[in-house]
């Protein structure tokens, strides 16, 4: 097999591939560090590699490991906000250029139990400030469908490395829409579990509120198997959830006849590409076809959301980078510094009516799922964008172009139901569309259900990047 | 409200404020140019917008539970 194509092999082929001793990890890892030495350049994709490492790992791999979890032998990559032990976190700042972790975060201990090979760190917009994934310092991940456009962010290294073949998965995080949103934009699988559910434990915060740790790969299959290994509880973590393990990939295959897919018949469908609602339709059309009930659903007033998510967003901020502003205060990018400064500025008041709203929109949309089991949306309202664009013009609407990236993404970090996105199609400029899916509090089986049976219609598959070209 | 000026964000920060802003800073909250963020002008805006509706006994958003 060619070289390139185990570079784009989901988790499930290349651990097929294993099993019937047709390659080994150890050759498999060479394989992705041969890409990334031939990508990264253009890509942007890692700030650290750490293949070497992953190769004196895959080395001493017994057949004990291999048979103890599905996702032993498999390399991944982790957005350089995750602790990786002896490794640099560098959260893509000059603040953190020396820090080297001294033990595993949470999610990184679970892969690191399960066999699997970290081959490294990935970029992203400073602090996960941002959704372009724009970086002065370890430069601008560029998008593997057309590198004249953007990757989207925060975790855009991330997704850049799953797109260019560098990897077969690998960790984000996701404040407003950080994993979602470039998955979209990259033809990846982004995953946002249910607040809680993956301890944010040694990962650099942004905004307690609202972070959570969250998972890009291939496929579906893939995204229910990393989460059926990250998934837990750590009392280090206060928003960390005491739920039983799971396997999410349970019910992929099942059926969706009788699911209620809820519609939304405000905000989500307005100002849109319309070549996306279009690609929205064809996905109602399937789930209707498949037997599922399409109802509308009436969000609340999504007005004021963003200045909602912002206001309890800088303040938190500031808190976490209190230390760090002290010290090292000039080392910080301007913009962060100026999202810091506004930060000083809110007041406290301001700061507990935003978490009230929050607790409003939780409430109002568990109502919602009183009627439904999913919500179906666009993921983003547009596609990539060039390198450089400020603003994007929709319907004579200008937005900040971050703003529009994570403007379908956003709410359900406040309310904190789990949400995934994955391709729905292509668009006449070559990239990617994508959709998302919500659904109730820890009831991931069920999106990974819904999102398994829209993957297998091939109408809704979108051909690989050309990354050669 | 009245509009938000440089020399209010300056008296502020030199009483109240944890850490030191920049002359540049604090210009960027009342003129912004990045294009990052909201205005801050804009945001003191809507904030005030929020603070007029009434939530009633509704408390700060905690953790979730399993429903």
């Amino acid at each position: 097999m060619m070289t390139t194509e185990i570079a784009f092999q989901d988790i499930r082929s290349l651990r097929k591939m294993i099993d019937a001793k047709t390659i080994t990890p150890g050759e498999i890892v060479d394989v992705f560090a041969g890409r990334i030495a031939a990508y990264n350049a253009v890509s942007r994709a890692f700030i650290t590699e750490t293949t070497e490492d992953a190769a004196t790992a895959a080395a001493m791999l017994t057949h004990t490991d291999l048979a103890g979890s599905p996702l032993a032998g498999i390399p991944y990559a982790s957005k350089d906000l995750f602790d990786v032990r002896g490794v640099p976190t560098t959260a893509g700042s000059r603040v953190f250029h020396d820090r080297i972790a001294t033990e595993d975060a949470f999610a990184i201990a679970q892969l690191r139990a399960a066999g699997t090979l970290s081959l490294g760190k990935t970029n992203l917009h400073e602090f996960a400030y941002g959704a372009t994934g724009e970086n002065d310092v370890y430069g601008t991940c560029v998008n593997a469908y057309d590198p004249t456009r953007l990757a989207g962010g925060s975790s855009s290294g991330s997704a850049a490395a799953v797109a260019f073949g560098l990897v077969p998965a690998a960790l984000g995080t996701d404040t407003g829409g950080s994993v979602r949103a470039p998955a979209a934009l990259n033809g990846l699988v982004g995953l946002k579990p249910t607040i809680g559910r993956v301890p944010t434990h040694g990962v650099v915060p942004y905004c307690w509120t609202l972070d959570h740790v969250g998972i890009m790969t291939r496929t579906v299959a893939d995204g229910a198997d990393i989460l059926s290994i990250i998934a837990g509880y750590e009392p280090r973590d206060p928003a960390s959830i005491n739920l039983p393990q799971e396997n999410y990939a349970q019910d992929l295959g099942e059926s969706i006849s009788g699911l209620r897919i809820g519609i939304p018949a405000n905000f989500y469908f307005e100002r849109v590409d319309p070549e996306i609602l279009m690609a929205l339709e064809r996905v109602k059309e399937h789930l209707s076809d498949q037997g599922a009930r399409l109802v509308p659903v009436t969000f609340p007033d999504m007005e004021h959301t963003r200045t909602v998510s912002l206001t309890v967003q800088m303040p938190e901020a500031l808190s976490a980078h209190s230390a760090y502003l002290q010290d090292r205060g000039e080392l910080y990018g301007k913009d962060f510094r100026a999202g810091l400064a506004l930060g000083q500025c809110v007041l406290a008041e301001h700061y507990v009516k935003a978490k009230r709203f929050i607790e409003c929109y939780r409430q109002q949309t568990n109502a919602l799922f009183s009627d439904v089991d999913l919500i179906l949306t666009p993921a983003t309202p547009e596609i990539a964008q060039k390198l450089g664009t400020v603003k994007t013009t929709r319907d004579g609407v200008d937005e900040a172009v971050g703003n529009a990236i994570t403007r379908f993404t956003t709410f359900f970090n406040m309310t904190g139901h789990p949400a995934l996105t994955m391709p729905c199609g292509l668009h006449s400029e070559g990239l990617p569309m994508g959709l998302q899916l919500v659904g109730r509090y820890f009831e991931e089986k069920i999106l990974f259900q819904a999102a398994h049976n829209l993957e297998r219609n091939e109408a809704f598959s979108i051909p690989l990047p050309n990354v050669d070209a | 409200m009245k509009p938000l000026t440089k020399p209010t964000l300056q008296n502020i920060c030199n009483q109240l404020a944890s850490h030191d802003w920049s002359d540049a800073e604090l210009d960027e909250l009342v003129n912004p140019k990045l294009g990052i963020i909201t205005g801050f002008q804009d945001l003191l805006d809507e904030l005030e917008t929020l603070r007029k509706i009434d939530l009633g006994d509704t408390p700060p958003a905690l953790t979730v539970q399993k429903r």
